[in-house]
């Protein structure tokens, strides 16, 4: 009876294992998935969302000047709906490639990068406070247009920028090492 | 193993492409729709037989791309004043009524067609958005001056 009760035990308790380890979320545990994901989320971001040219022209004055001294009125009412299905775009991606990228430093990043507590806090700190000022942002764009906050859009891309250098060091692992990259040089060299 | 065409060669190419036909044309409006015009739609390769001649085809397609997107970059930097200014002047460049140009432009949107491959979504976004906003202003000036250019 006693044996009877221990497997019976044991074999509930292995059940509860198999049940708890196949609803944890795959993508938290340094999938492949999550790993990529985070290396686009870092080149959306640093090429494509963060570049300050693009930045700047998105949420440029002088644009919404020029349209307001020498258009008529349904060409600046055309531009400024633009401009902030635009502007709403920009915050919405960022904030989406942000999201992307704390995924991969809540699960994956520890398994890979060797990070101190201190930092990891840090880091969960801005992720929260830089999500947050998204929130906030796309709620004044949203409400009071394009060229409602720029300091807000430039505090947003700076936290956003802080956060990729993180990601990029988390992420180095998976970039070509210098090595590599002068074997491709030599055999290069090589064939010419 | 061959992984593709050497950078150097790439950039002798492209320098090559801006020397001799891309220094005609000083807008990058201009640039970004002549080198869209040398891409094979099917197959997004682009094709220019003398510099393929000089080099190869490979390193020709990667030039051309490369030039494709540094005048797309160029033309996302630009302010909405200098963008319908460069649209005014390819207008006129192309000898089309300036009224029959922007309903053809606005209904076809060709600028759609003329964005590399890999270009940033958003930036495509941003630039289709400047390029409906000028076509906008020019539309205006049209109806200000009907008879004459948009200018």
């Amino acid at each position: 009876m006693i044996q009877l009760i221990l497997f019976l035990f044991v074999g509930a308790l292995l059940f509860s294992s198999i049940f708890f380890l196949s609803r944890r979320n795959p993508r938290t545990e340094g999938s492949s998935k999550v790993l990529v994901e985070a290396r686009q989320a870092l080149n959306s971001l640093q090429s494509g969302l963060l570049p300050p040219e693009l930045v700047g022209r998105i949420f440029a004055r002088e644009d919404f000047e020029y349209v307001a001294n020498h258009t008529p009125k349904h060409v600046q009412e055309m531009f400024r709906k633009e401009r902030k299905r635009i502007a709403l775009a920009w915050v919405d991606q960022v904030r989406s490639e942000v999201v992307s990228l704390r995924r991969f430093h809540l699960g994956a990043a520890r398994f890979y990068a060797k990070l101190k507590f201190k930092t990891e806090m840090t880091l969960a700190f801005d992720f929260a406070a830089l999500l947050l000022t998204c929130r906030a942002l796309r709620a004044f764009l949203y409400m009071r247009g394009p060229y409602a906050a720029p300091r807000m859009v430039q505090t947003t891309a700076a936290a956003a920028a802080r956060l990729c250098d993180v990601s990029e060091k988390a992420l180095a692992f998976l970039t070509p090492s210098p090595l590599s990259t002068f074997a491709d040089r030599s055999a290069g060299t090589a064939q010419s | 193993m061959i992984s593709g065409p050497r950078r150097l060669d790439v950039q002798q190419a492209a320098d090559d492409l801006r020397h001799r036909t891309l220094s005609d044309m000083p807008r990058s409006l201009d640039r970004l729709i002549y080198l869209a015009s040398m891409r094979d739609y099917n197959t997004g390769l682009y094709y220019h037989d003398g510099l393929a001649s000089r080099f190869s085809q490979e390193v020709a397609c990667e030039a051309l791309a490369d030039c494709h997107r540094e005048a797309f970059r160029h033309l996302v930097g630009c302010s909405v004043e200098d963008l319908v200014c460069q649209m005014e002047a390819y207008m006129d460049s192309t000898r089309t009524s300036p009224s029959d140009f922007v309903t053809a432009w606005r209904k076809l949107e060709p600028y759609r067609v003329a964005v590399p491959v890999e270009s940033d979504p958003l930036s495509a976004q941003f630039l289709f958005s400047s390029f409906k906003i000028a076509l906008a202003i020019l539309e205006s000036r049209l109806v200000l001056h009907p008879a004459g250019s948009a200018a």
